[in-house]
């Protein structure tokens, strides 16, 4: 029973983090190679946010999302509170600064040239952008994997608009939240260990799956 | 009338955060012809690449491209690009293989993948590298990956070939075989050709024109405003002799052969009164053998004496100083001035 809940927990922090990294990954790099290839006024204001929102406290971003989402919240029709939506909704929040902040930097790092080679040789502006994407596929897959660490790890987003209930928005942190609140520190530890090699586990099969296929 | 592969009118340039600006007047390049860019570091050669390969927008003046304007174009520039290919002097490859580098204009024009094979294998033999298509382009010399780039480029057949510093990179076993081939395939295909370098000689060899820029500008130059001499040193300054009895000073530590050219607009023209008042090192005698209206308020000046020169002088510039025809002039200009070439 209790092997049943820890795979229950394991499965919702994998589904819910990987679900919230691929969705704010979609979002970020597109925005990511707009900011690294355009200039525009105000670009530097735009920058300093992201990298200030890098830093949100993850309950900052889960109680706002609480009183939207709150029955009486203007999206509280909906009923997203405490399910699963509700937590990918809030890591997403919580993530996507990090991918376009550490995205950004390694669109920036692809040589410029790697863009105006493209359009010499006839590309159009897609191709040209999908091109600088592939020359930066390392750095960037970094981005990603780091927004879904901090996805997997995060507590508070998941607290607020989980709610913690068993077998459905229990997810790993959570559960070591209450181990720890019930005084069971063993197990919290074990769990955190366990979180530390779920996460190595997914790092070593994305890299080696893209190491494979260059 | 023959057809114009560019035609440019006063065309500014600059790039964001940086007091170099690019200003050419006029510029017409004849469609099937070679045309050399020369001139010394940062006189807008690599700018005026881009320009000419749709890359940077002129922030003002008007580019035309087989009789029309591409930047009218919008979202569909691209295919007028496509009538084009750049090679950098330092040029990007793609990470993957050489293969992958090759067939990467193909690809995105949307050609059969049956077709590549043949036609990167022909690429290839052009620049002397069969064999080399499943090597990482990574693991490539400066001189190999500029042959690689350069037969990027060909594999496309452009219309417009464009070639920054083609030789810069290469052994000078090679420079001929490059030259060759840039020479074969303009006979050959018709291709208009563009290329810059450093190298006068290669210019004047190769190119049907030669632009010569300086500083952001296209400049008159002839044969007379460069010089090759057997340069020499004293220890702080060099001098070459172009002419017997004459010395061309400039700073720095040279010897051997060199050519040097020395920037118009350095140039200071002085009434033969004021000789008293002048001193120092490049200072020439010599008469007005030629003057007649150049392009935007400019006079073509020749002046023939200790050293010839033809410049272009700004008309008011000569009003104010009352300049004719074979009156007798001081030329002027600081060793600053020279520039060697090599």
């Amino acid at each position: 029973m209790i092997f049943q809940e820890l795979a229950q927990a394991i499965w919702v922090s994998v589904k819910v983090s990987a679900a919230a990294a691929a969705i704010a990954s979609a979002l970020a790099v597109p925005l990511a190679l707009f900011l690294s290839s355009a200039q525009f006024r105000g670009k530097r204001w735009v920058l300093l946010i992201n990298q200030t929102l890098m830093a949100a406290p993850t309950v900052v971003i889960g109680l706002l999302l609480y009183f939207l989402l709150s029955r009486n919240g203007p999206l509280g029709m909906f009923g997203l509170l405490y399910t699963q939506t509700a937590m990918m909704f809030g890591e997403i929040l919580l993530i996507l600064p990090i991918i376009i902040g550490f995205a950004y930097t390694a669109l920036r790092q692809v040589d410029a040239k790697a863009r105006l080679t493209a359009l010499s040789l006839g590309a159009t502006a897609g191709q040209a952008g999908w091109v600088v994407i592939r020359e930066a596929r390392f750095p960037l897959l970094v981005a990603i994997l780091a927004g879904f660490a901090r996805a997997i790890s995060e507590v508070g987003v998941a607290m607020m608009l989980g709610g913690n209930i068993r077998g459905y928005t229990r997810n790993i942190t959570t559960t070591i939240a209450l181990e720890s609140a019930k005084g069971e520190f063993t197990n919290g530890v074990i769990l955190g260990v366990l979180l530390l090699f779920l996460t190595l586990g997914i790092n070593l099969m994305v890299n080696l799956g893209l190491r494979s296929r260059d | 009338m023959a057809v114009k592969a560019y035609e440019l009118k006063d065309i500014r340039f600059g790039y964001p955060g940086s007091r170099f600006e690019l200003e050419i007047g006029g510029l017409a390049i004849d469609a099937g012809t070679i045309a050399a860019l020369v001139g010394p570091n940062a006189a807008g050669k690599t700018t005026l690449l881009m320009l000419l390969g749709l890359l940077h927008k002129p922030s003002a003046g008007a580019i035309q491209l087989f009789g029309q304007n591409p930047w009218n174009e919008g979202n569909r520039l691209f295919l007028r690009r496509r009538e084009l290919a750049m090679v950098s002097h330092n040029p990007y490859l793609f990470k993957g293989t050489v293969f992958d580098n090759l067939v990467f204009g193909l690809k995105v024009r949307g050609i059969s993948e049956k077709e590549w094979k043949a036609k990167a294998e022909e690429a290839l033999g052009l620049v002397d590298m069969s064999g080399f298509e499943q090597k990482p382009a990574s693991g490539l010399s400066a001189g190999q990956a500029q042959r690689i780039a350069l037969a990027r480029a060909l594999i496309l057949k452009p219309r417009v070939l464009l070639l920054d510093e083609p030789t810069a990179n290469i052994d000078a076993s090679l420079v001929s075989r490059i030259e060759a081939l840039i020479n074969e395939v303009n006979s050959r295909m018709g291709t208009t050709i563009v290329f810059s370098t450093h190298n006068f000689s290669q210019a004047f060899r190769i190119a049907n024109e030669v632009i010569y820029l300086s500083e952001g500008k296209r400049v008159e130059y002839s044969h007379e405003n460069y010089f090759s001499g057997h340069a020499q040193s004293d220890g702080r300054v060099s001098w070459i002799e172009p002419k017997s009895g004459t010395k061309i000073f400039f700073p720095g530590q040279f010897s051997g052969h060199l050519t040097c050219v020395i920037s118009p607009g350095k140039i200071k023209i002085f009434s033969d009164e004021q000789k008293k008042e002048l001193a120092g090192p490049n200072l020439f005698a010599g008469k007005i053998t030629r003057l007649e209206m150049a392009e935007n308020d400019l006079a073509l000046v020749r002046v023939a004496g200790d050293l010839n020169f033809r410049i272009n002088l700004p008309l008011q510039e000569l009003k104010k100083k009352k300049v004719a025809l074979s009156m007798q002039i001081l030329v002027k200009f600081p060793p600053e001035a020279v520039e060697v070439i090599k």
